[in-house]
């Protein structure tokens, strides 16, 4: 459990960190350290530099702006559970930050590491990929913008490329009247979602217009359940509507198997938890 | 660990045959392939790098090509050890015709031990399902470029 | 602030919650842990595990780790081959003990056997050393599961054996087959009890420490057992026992872990005296997990016997006891303890059981909190649940229908054992009033009709400890305690045992405290040094209080004789009107009186010597129980399980716990949160998984699930208490009681709440999809 040797650096600029990094073949960003730290420890990682983003102030902020919320990379799964600004903006996410392993991990855990590292099980894709939320990337040679759905490429596998960094999370501000709900079933040894759903949901006079639904921790990597969301517009919202809509949570996915779970318990639990979802969403109106 | 599926390859049965059997192309196209020397008839030594995430492994290993029915069916076995731990498998392959695409269905076992082992149960699944699909869709680029 | 000028009355401990005198100083983080311990020019230890669950090593390349800068040394198994066995304290007949090396020589027989041990000059270094050496193995045939290494022709885990027949043990008594035969109803379960990693919250860790001038050795280990641990090392690296000392700093958790003898501890000090240099080892987590022996291990078959009426007359039970690829100090012995333990609290007239211990190529099994009794009262108490179940009684019913009456005591279970003292119906009652049990089943049946899967889930159950009688305890089961009065006034006893979580510091000060009549700040107890303390046995087996606490109170006793002596002959009178109360000596025959710091300290000055005693005020005496000590309890709980996800909420668990009497309640209950968690671990989520390959899978506490804070059910508990008759103080025991008595109440609710589904067993661990699993099929069918 004694990491390999590696080199360390904390610049306190993002121009000097993107410059470490180029310059750097063996180079790998840090930033809270709970998915990088832990395999370095089993030394199944062994980078040999580490830049920790940990200096850089300006990746730690909340802020409005054009529509939506600028999260920066390094707030941590605290800041964003308890972010006034989130949770009266943006209020699944925040509500799905709370759900995140236990205090100390929502303490040091970063969004931002948290999406890079795209663990298939991690609760915020649910709720960003449902909040159709985008990514900013930037690297020495300028910076881009992606949407969360094109930038989870695989299992542990993203858009971004060597040297890049990712720097701040975009969030759509919450539409008027949008009702929310994030549920998960966890792995009791490292929380991690064995089926995890974000749901937002638009009802008027007991229609839905409007549905978003993303899934965690069920398939290769967090994806949007369009099915059950095309399932749900339009009709009457009611538990008919969401245990049909439910059915359709796993449509096209070829779900995981482990000894914590598997892909048959996964894809029960998945419509369990998606209906159970709606209903707490519709529940909270 | 057991895997199955099958893969849908665009190409007659016979080219997809040739390129599953030349160690030219499995070069390229196995994910993290180093090098791949043949040692004997069917049985060749193989370097691996494999990355995923933050996680490297080099593996040094041996792989043998058996029980061939061209161009329909083989059973291949790979045994490979690194500083992380190691993998030995085997797996049967069918080679159908069908249609414009030849499917091939894979099915094997798959073991490891060491580190690797009793460390990332939790992202074996994920991490073989994408080894898979990396390597037909790297294969799948190689034998429709060739064309 | 203001200040009173009234005398303080005086305060007395026992029976008060008292809070842990032990705790601020782990709390603030200034306790002092071996990992805490440096020594100047000291050098740090890693081992290199085998990652193969059986192979031959064909050869071993050190050389490019000795060459990394910084390294100091790199030991094979041939190096330390002058190094005696890992000791095995079993004693069957059949027993096969295999040649046990601190370091592997030909052959690793599990995952994790020790192979390679590098010294470096810091401990990054030696983890950097680990991965350059180079181990050529040999992969041989593998056999993981126990019962298929039983089988006819199973690859054999030793060469040399015939067959993986470990030991066998066996024990009847009465016409058990004539019982089944004349049975109304009889029913038979297989179960499955998991093995399970003890995961103390610090893992293993030694210091040792050579003094080539006094040619004596010290360390430092995270251990349960410091003096048997010196004696062993003693054997093992064939060395004059009083040239050695053992120290257990503050000790982390041990649950069983660490009462034990383990390669690790006699490798440090070989290294150490080899290299001159005191030698560091700090275990992993992963290695904890990996190789600190697991307990449990079982595959059990039970099988019960009964009237109608519902009297047990007979019990059967075969255990596979998968024992691992080596013993380590108590392998054999502890499944032994489950046939000891199997009667439970019922009256059953016949029995018979057999116990195979078989050789898998997995890490050894051990003791584990509890070791034999919570797979007995387990197995027992399914067994009997599901003989309700047929017999149409309630299952709180059958319980009554077969416990003793308190009239019956000292009861001599079938099993050969005497249980000393006991009230099973009261604390069972007690427990059923707490719960509300009519209400719950009213409850029970209202959820029904709503197709709820509501359980209510008992458990009775009975345990032996207090270890215990010396020709029952391997080691000797007595216990040493000194007392020596300082002139001042204070307080310092010296004990055998070695708590490492128990809080004895603290129960024993309270008695010492309450006897003397001092404050409790006035006493010091020390433990855990071999240099210190003249011997001792050591904490497990819920022994502390019951065995160290009754020969402290005989050496307290011994002091107040002393001391009544000098007051009488300051006071010059009789010393047979000397009474002492409240810390002051008084006399019918005199006006002046005297506390117990002036008698202190007259007997160091000396001023007058009482004729024919000596001066000062010391005692050591030591306690040797006649018998073990049988506390008993009842544990309830209610809960619900969701049909759609299989998930257990527990509703509530009330837990009814009869040890004796009662030094400190608090101390109690925290004994009982524990335990408690210790049998929602493996009830819900635990167990350590091998594959076939004899690889362990869940190797990390991303895997192996443990408990949280958010698991736990609130826990309601109350008592009775029995005083024990085989002490002088009446006491029991309660450090496993919570882990023996819970894990079956869990089970039993469970598999209550699916009853109406036709379930009839659920095996351990009741995962959400395990549960949901026995849904499908029952569904189904």
């Amino acid at each position: 459990m004694i990491p390999a040797r590696f080199e360390y650096s904390a610049p306190e600029t993002l121009s000097e960190a993107l410059r470490l990094l180029g310059s750097d073949g063996e180079a790998k960003v840090l930033a809270g350290g709970q998915s990088l730290v832990p395999m370095m420890k089993f030394r199944l990682a062994q980078p040999g530099h580490l830049i920790d983003l940990a200096r850089i102030p300006d990746l730690n902020f909340v802020a409005e702006e054009n529509g939506a919320i600028r999260i920066g990379a390094m707030t941590t799964h605290n800041q964003v559970e308890t972010s006034a600004l989130i949770r009266e903006k943006c209020p699944l996410l925040a509500k799905t930050a709370a759900h995140i392993g236990d205090v100390q991990v929502r303490n040091r855990g970063t969004i931002g590491g948290s999406v890079v590292h795209a663990d298939p099980a991690a609760d915020y894709p649910a709720a960003l990929l449902a909040m159709e939320a985008k990514v900013k990337l930037v690297s020495a040679s300028g910076e881009r913008m992606a949407g969360l759905d094109e930038f989870l490429v695989d299992a542990l596998t993203t858009l971004l490329e060597e040297g890049e960094i990712l720097t701040e999370v975009h969030v759509p501000l919450e539409r008027a009247g949008v009702l929310t709900a994030y549920r998960t079933l966890v792995q009791p040894a490292s929380g991690f979602a064995m089926a995890g759903v974000g749901v937002r949901l638009g009802v008027e006079n007991g229609t839905i217009t409007f549905a978003r639904v993303a899934l965690t921790g069920v398939g290769s990597k967090p994806y949007r359940a369009t099915a059950v969301e095309q399932a749900l517009v339009g009709q009457g919202a009611g538990a008919e509507t969401f245990a049909a809509a439910a059915a359709h949570a796993t449509d096209g996915v070829d779900a995981l198997s482990d000894m914590h779970a598997s892909a048959e318990y996964r894809v029960n639990l998945a419509a369990v938890q998606v209906r159970r979802a709606l209903e707490d969403a519709a529940g909270s109106a | 660990m057991k895997l199955k599926g099958t893969y849908a390859m665009p190409a007659p049965r016979d080219e997809v045959w040739a390129a599953l059997l030349d160690p030219a192309v499995l070069a390229r196209t196995l994910p993290g392939c180093k090098s791949l020397q043949e040692t004997g008839p069917d049985e060749y030594a193989m370097q691996m790098s494999l990355v995923i995430s933050s996680v490297k492994g080099l593996f040094e290993g041996k792989v043998r090509i058996m029980d061939q029915q061209p161009p329909e069916s083989y059973r291949i076995e790979v045994e490979g050890r690194g500083k992380i731990g190691f993998v030995n498998g085997g797996g049967a392959f069918l080679l159908k015709d069908a249609g414009d695409v030849t499917d091939i269905d894979y099915e094997g076992e798959v073991k490891v031990g060491g580190m690797i082992a009793s460390v990332g149960q939790r992202l074996m699944d994920m991490t073989s399902k994408m080894m898979i699909k990396r390597f037909f869709t790297a294969l799948e680029d190689e034998i429709t470029e060739r064309e | 602030m203001a200040t009173t000028t009234t005398t303080p009355e005086l305060k007395t401990y026992i029976g008060k919650r008292v809070r842990r005198v032990e705790d601020p100083r782990l709390i603030t983080g200034t306790a002092t842990y071996v990992d805490d311990i440096r020594k100047p020019g000291m050098l740090h230890a890693a081992v290199l595990r085998s990652p193969y669950a059986a192979a031959k090593i064909t050869g071993i390349a050190i050389e490019k780790a000795l060459a990394l800068p910084g390294v100091k040394a790199v030991y094979t198994g041939k190096d330390v081959a002058a190094v005696g066995p890992v000791p095995c304290a079993g004693s069957m007949e059949d027993l096969r003990i295999p040649d046990h090396r601190i370091l592997a020589r030909e052959r690793v027989y599990y995952v994790g056997h020790p192979v390679v041990a590098v010294v470096a000059t810091d401990r990054y270094i030696a983890a950097d050393a680990l991965d350059l050496i180079e181990v050529d193995y040999e992969p041989t045939e593998v056999i993981s599961d126990p019962e298929e290494a039983l089988k006819d022709g199973a690859v054999r885990v030793h060469p040399e054996y015939p067959d993986n027949v470990a030991f066998t043990y066996k024990q009847a008594k009465g016409d058990v087959d004539k019982a089944f035969e004349e049975a109304d109803f009889t029913c038979e379960e297989r179960i499955l009890v998991p093995r399970l990693a003890p995961i103390p919250m610090e893992t293993r860790g030694v210091v040792a420490d050579w003094d080539e001038g006094a040619k004596e050795l010290t360390l430092y280990s995270s251990t349960q057992i410091p003096h048997l641990l010196k004696t062993q090392l003693a054997l093992q690296l064939d060395m004059p026992e009083h040239h050695i000392r053992v120290i257990a700093p503050e000790v982390g958790g041990g649950f069983g872990s660490k009462c034990n003898v383990w390669a690790e501890e006699a490798l440090a000090c070989f290294v150490a005296m080899d290299l001159k240099k005191p030698i560091k080892w700090i275990e992993s987590r992963r290695e904890s997990i990996q190789v600190v022996a697991h307990g449990r291990a079982h595959v059990d078959t039970i099988e019960i016997a009964a009237k109608k009426d519902g009297t047990l007359t007979g019990l059967k039970l075969h255990i596979v006891c998968d024992i691992g690829a080596h013993h380590q100090l108590l392998t054999p012995i502890i499944p032994t303890l489950a046939v000891l333990m199997l009667p439970g609290l019922y009256k059953f007239r016949s029995f018979k059981a057999s116990l195979v211990g078989a050789f898998t190529n997995r890490a050894p099994s051990d003791l584990y909190r509890g070791a034999g009794r919570p797979e007995a009262t387990y197995v027992l108490e399914r067994i009997v649940d599901k003989m309700a179940r047929i017999l149409g009684m309630d299952p709180a019913e059958i319980r009554f229908k077969n416990f003793p009456e308190p009239a019956e005591f000292p009861f001599e279970t079938v099993t050969g054992l005497q249980y000393d003292s006991g009230d099973y119906a009261a604390a069972f009652h007690k427990a059923l009033d707490k719960i509300d049990y009519k209400a719950c089943r009213e409850e029970q049946k209202k959820a029904r009709a709503e197709g709820r899967l509501y359980g209510i889930g008992i458990s009775t159950y009975g345990e032996l400890c207090a270890f215990g009688p010396s020709p029952a305890t391997p080691a000797g089961g007595w216990e040493c305690a000194s007392v020596n009065v300082k002139a001042t006034g204070k307080v310092e006893v010296l004990t055998g045992i070695s708590p490492h979580g128990q809080g004895e510091e603290t129960s024993f000060s309270q008695m010492v405290a309450d006897a003397f009549g001092i404050p409790m700040s006035d006493v010091v107890v020390i433990h855990g040094d071999t240099a210190k303390v003249s011997y001792g046995i050591g904490t497990f087996g819920s022994r502390g209080i019951a065995i160290g606490g009754s020969a402290l109170h005989l050496a307290m006793q011994d002091i107040v004789a002393k001391a009544t002596k000098y007051a009488a002959h300051i006071l010059d009178v009789d010393a047979d009107t000397v009474t002492f109360k409240n810390g002051t000596f008084s006399s019918s025959a005199a006006e002046q009186t005297l506390s117990f710091a002036d008698v202190a300290l007259e007997t160091h000055l000396c001023r007058k010597l009482p004729p024919g005693t000596e001066p000062g005020l010391t005692a050591t005496r030591f306690f040797e129980p006649s018998n073990f000590a049988f506390p008993f309890g009842a544990h309830i709980c209610t809960v619900e399980v969701d049909q759609e996800t299989g998930e257990t909420t527990i509703l509530r668990f009330v837990a009814v716990d009869d040890c004796g009497k009662i030094i400190n309640p608090l101390l109690v209950e925290g004994q009982i949160h524990g335990g408690v968690a210790q049998g929602l671990g493996p009830a819900f989520m635990e167990g350590v998984i091998y594959d076939e390959e004899g690889q362990l899978l869940n190797g990390t506490m991303m895997d192996y699930a443990i408990p949280k804070a958010r698991h736990m059910p609130w826990i309601e508990t109350d008592r009775t208490e029995t005083p024990s008759t085989v002490n002088p103080l009446g006491v029991k025991g309660v450090g496993e009681a919570g882990t023996i008595g819970s894990l079956p109440a869990f089970v039993n609710a469970v598999v209550d709440a699916l009853s109406p589904l036709g379930v009839d067993h659920v095996d351990i661990p009741m995962t959400p999809q395990s549960i949901w699993r026995v849904i499908q099929e029952r569904s189904r069918s």
